[in-house]
């Protein structure tokens, strides 16, 4: 059984249906990525897995058991962390504050838990009484991914991490996403930056309008002619 | 060359920038002059001085009930105008408990209820002052507290809840409508006779113990405040829903808690706001808190709607300046004083207004 089963999802917004029998699986320890062209519903995927859309049908199961319909705060307890895409730390808190923020719900933060996240983000510990909104795209990003990663989390959804990085700290952030996967937490990605989040990858789901299309390792994604030609530019 | 350079350096001037340069100006002119009035004698350094406490004085009441309204702008994304009603809630709630207890034995039970307003309960034959009821005064402040909070709470529950996702402006006319509902049922059993309630202050040398309870407890509660916020758990998961709903329920904080905790401090204050405003003035009106609404108002936009501290710097300005306007404009103007700054900073900084934060 996978960590999380994704069958047959409907889900929307509203009376807005916008995924269509979306089928999707993430092993333990595994790293998968989501492409395919805007509207695709790429991200909608990862926010009804977390509780955030309409649900129209279908099942999510998380360790066998079944998420779906469960409020957000009852499913970042069952081991699922997440870190939107935009406006994904809180401005005015300091970064230290914004870790805690992330484990809000335990009673006592263990001090381990901040000492892990500040030896995967050194710099975090430097700054870490600075406010998060003053902080440079690539450092807020970092102070989102710590934040989710406060909980330990079984598997990790980054919703576009590289969005509106600098192109030299694109290849940093996914260096680090290598890293958080190799310390064996799963990872469930979309990315606009499709060619090399399929390199990195173990396994991509190819998106179109609300239907999965594709779906192989990524490296023979990346070689499938097809795949190339009209989703990742020739 | 020289001509060109000029223009090209005005060219750049915003229609902001010259406001906040007239404002600026302006502030120095009148600072300019306080300082020949008080050279020439015609300010003596007493008046000067005590217009200046009283404009504390008159910020820090104004400043429990702006940290509410605050708070519920930036938790809850609404423009409350019903929490003027709540400051009300809490003077009429807060006195009656006061009464009933300090006035035992003193009027009968029927005129404590009411609040004196049969003429039967008279504040002097109470001895309704610090000194001589102390433990009423203080018991009826908590009162004021506790009654304004369940009636919030309760007024969520019943409108606020339901309207939850209807957006801001839904929110705001709702509000509008509470506010008429509470005030008017509170006069239904209070009349809406303005009437004093309280015994003059007594003083000890030249400290009124009136003002300085006043003082005294608004001071403890927003430090109170401030530690809440800055130091426990609710405080930061506060200060985080106000920065971003969405990635705080992302994140597994109890947005509905948050709300709770919300209206509970929001309105406790404003209660306790309106207790201490009348043992200051002694009088008692059911257009206390609408009336202190629009200054609310105006601090809270003056700090940035939505910042608690900008809320309580915002009430510093607005407290001043209807205090110290009095040296130039008459005393039925002083608000408007208030008023032109708060218009001034909205078209010098609309940041101030809803500042990042959208809707009404």
């Amino acid at each position: 059984m996978a960590l999380l089963e994704v069958s047959d999802l409907d889900a929307g917004y509203g009376d807005l249906q916008i995924l269509d029998g979306v089928d999707m699986t993430v092993g333990d320890g595994e790293y998968v990525t989501i492409v395919g062209p805007n509207g695709a519903g790429k991200s909608t995927v990862m926010k009804s897995i977390f509780g955030l859309t309409t649900y129209m049908g279908g099942t999510v199961t998380f360790d066998d058991r079944e998420i779906s319909g469960l409020r957000p705060e009852d499913i970042i307890r069952t081991g699922i962390g997440y870190v939107p895409q935009n406006d994904n730390v809180f401005d005015s808190l300091s970064v230290k504050e914004n870790l805690e923020m992330g484990a809000y719900i335990l009673d006592e933060v263990p001090e381990e838990r901040y000492d892990a996240v500040f030896e995967r983000f050194p710099i975090l510990e430097e700054r870490k009484g600075q406010k998060a909104g003053t902080m440079s795209g690539g450092q807020q990003q970092m102070v989102a991914m710590a934040r989710a990663l406060m909980l330990e989390p079984e598997l990790l959804m980054l919703d576009e991490p590289s969005a509106g990085l600098a192109p030299d700290l694109v290849e940093e952030m996914f260096d680090r996403i290598d890293a958080i996967n190799d310390s064996g937490t799963a990872v469930l990605m979309v990315e606009q930056n499709a060619k090399e989040a399929l390199r990195r990858c173990d396994r991509g789901y190819v998106l179109v309008q609300g239907r999965n299309r594709y779906e192989d390792d990524g490296s023979a994604l990346l070689a499938d002619e097809q795949v190339r030609q009209d989703f990742l530019g020739g | 060359m020289g001509v060109v350079t000029l223009k090209e350096r005005f060219s750049d001037t915003t229609a902001q920038e010259v406001f906040g340069g007239i404002l600026v100006l302006g502030i120095v002119v009148l600072l300019l002059d306080l300082l020949r009035l008080v050279a020439t004698g015609e300010l003596s350094p007493g008046r000067l001085g005590s217009l200046l406490w009283y404009g504390i004085v008159d910020s820090l009441y104004i400043g429990l009930a702006a940290i509410g309204l605050s708070m519920t702008y930036s938790i809850l994304r609404f423009a409350n105008f019903s929490h003027g009603d709540l400051v009300t809630t809490g003077a009429f709630g807060g006195w009656t408990v006061a009464y009933l207890i300090g006035g035992i034995g003193a009027a009968d039970f029927g005129s404590r209820l009411l609040l004196d307003a049969d003429g039967g309960a008279r504040a002097g034959d109470l001895g309704m002052d610090i000194l001589a009821s102390p433990v009423a005064i203080v018991l009826g402040l908590f009162a004021a507290a506790a009654i304004t909070i369940l009636v919030a709470l309760a007024i969520d529950r019943l409108v606020y809840k339901k309207l939850r996702d209807a957006g801001g402006i839904t929110l705001l006319i709702a509000s509008v409508g509470v506010a008429l509902a509470l005030r008017y049922i509170i006069a239904i059993f209070y009349t809406q006779d303005s009437r004093g309630i309280v015994a003059s202050s007594p003083r000890v040398g030249p400290v009124n113990l009136h003002e300085a309870t006043l003082v005294v407890s608004a001071v403890t509660l927003i430090v109170g405040v401030h530690l809440l916020l800055q130091y426990t758990k609710l405080g930061k998961s506060m200060r985080a829903m106000s920065d971003n709903k969405d990635l705080a329920l992302v994140t597994g904080i109890p947005t509905e808690r948050v709300i709770f905790l919300t209206w509970v401090i929001g309105s406790g204050l404003a209660g306790v706001a309106g207790y201490l405003i009348v043992l200051d003035r002694s009088q008692i009106t059911i257009n206390l808190g609408w009336f202190l609404l629009l200054l609310i108002f105006a601090a809270v936009i003056l700090g940035g709607i939505g910042s608690i501290y900008g809320a309580l710097a915002g009430s510093l300005v607005i407290g001043i300046t209807i205090n110290l306007s009095l040296v130039w404009i008459p005393a039925d103007l002083n608000e408007v004083a208030a008023f032109v700054i708060m218009i001034l900073v909205l078209i010098f900084k609309p940041d101030g207004l809803f500042g990042g934060v959208e809707t009404a």
